[in-house]
């Protein structure tokens, strides 16, 4: 019996380690800070398990536990204050060192753009780009998550490559005067 | 989708989201040992995880399970009070895993108006959250929910006029 706990424990752990980036990455796209982001995986942990009980406690798969953090990250988005909200929206991605996508140590100056323009583009468009880019699901997958038209979804991560295309650009262009 | 997006989609899928941190990942292994029942660490150590509020609950079950023997329990001169509940917390709340979290905001009076020292406009008012929470107990089943009231002070610089 132990053994089957122990077993089941590290299925687990071996998939969080393989998919924490992933979810991670997502969770960032919908808080603010990291440690909020830590939260909200640990606390969908939480609610997983619950759900895979019927499931005899297997891992998830990966739109189900983007579902769980959505549904959680929005819950938690609810229960914040009005002000907090707002101050929130002023203040987030502005701290420097706090990226959710890691600068890599030889990292480019267009990927240092890119990367900061991921993460300021708006909450909808981001969380398609980040659901399709690194959580590796489909647009069927995206739109069943966001109740929203495979169509819908794909449109919007469209317009999100669009517009980090244009702030490429528009930040490679020499500026005079 | 043209060649320059797709190129941009490629840079994009280099950028590589940042790891957990040791921290988190530590506690995200300890809250699976607890969740699969294969906890070795010390009881006290945990980060389950659930919120204070399922804590507590768990905390009522416990008392209520434990009042036959005497846990937690001690006897004064004024009758039966609780000690060393807010240490067990975190034990109990190992027994427990979340079912249901929601919660929703009733919005207050209208705001009051008023200016600040420094001369901004600003304008106070109070929301009131209320959060149900259903936790289950491992081993008997039992379900229980708790629902909080929380009131919030809003203060801001009034923006609209």
């Amino acid at each position: 019996m132990a053994n089957t706990q122990q077993a089941l424990g590290d299925k687990w752990k071996l998939w969080l380690d393989e998919s924490a980036p992933r979810l991670l990455a997502y969770a960032r796209a919908r808080c603010n800070n990291a440690q909020e982001a830590e939260d909200l995986l640990q606390d969908s942990l939480i609610k997983l398990w619950a759900y895979q009980e019927e499931r005899e406690h297997r891992p998830p798969d990966l739109p189900l536990a983007f579902s769980v953090m959505r549904y959680l990250g929005l819950d938690h988005g609810r229960r914040k204050g009005r002000q907090e909200k707002r101050n929130q929206k002023i203040i987030q991605f502005q701290h420097g060192e706090d990226h959710w996508l890691d600068p890599a140590m030889e990292e480019t100056e267009e990927a240092e753009i890119l990367r900061t323009e991921v993460e300021s583009l708006p909450d909808k468009l981001r969380e398609v780009l980040t659901l399709k880019i690194w959580g590796g699901l489909t647009f069927a997958e995206i739109g069943e998550l966001l109740t929203i038209s495979h169509n819908t979804a794909a449109s919007r991560y469209r317009y999100a490559l669009q517009q980090l295309q244009k702030k490429l650009k528009h930040l490679k262009t020499p500026h005079h005067g | 989708m043209d060649d320059s997006l797709k190129q941009l989609e490629a840079q994009l899928e280099n950028l590589v989201p940042r790891a957990q941190s040791e921290q988190g990942r530590a506690n995200c292994h300890q809250l699976l040992d607890e969740l699969s029942g294969n906890h070795t660490g010390s009881a006290t150590e945990s980060t389950i995880g659930l919120s204070w509020r399922a804590a507590a609950a768990a905390a009522a079950v416990a008392l209520s399970l434990g009042l036959g023997g005497g846990w937690f329990l001690s006897q004064d001169e004024q009758g039966p009070s609780l000690s060393g509940l807010d240490d067990s917390e975190l034990t109990i709340a190992g027994d427990f895993y979340q079912l249901e979290l929601e919660s929703w905001m009733i919005s207050g009076s209208a705001p009051g108006v008023y200016v600040a020292k420094n001369g901004q406009v600003r304008e106070i008012l109070q929301e009131t959250e209320v959060t149900k929470e259903v936790v289950k107990h491992r081993e008997s089943g039992t379900v229980i929910t708790v629902e909080t009231t929380d009131h919030h002070l809003i203060d801001s610089v009034k923006s609209e006029f």
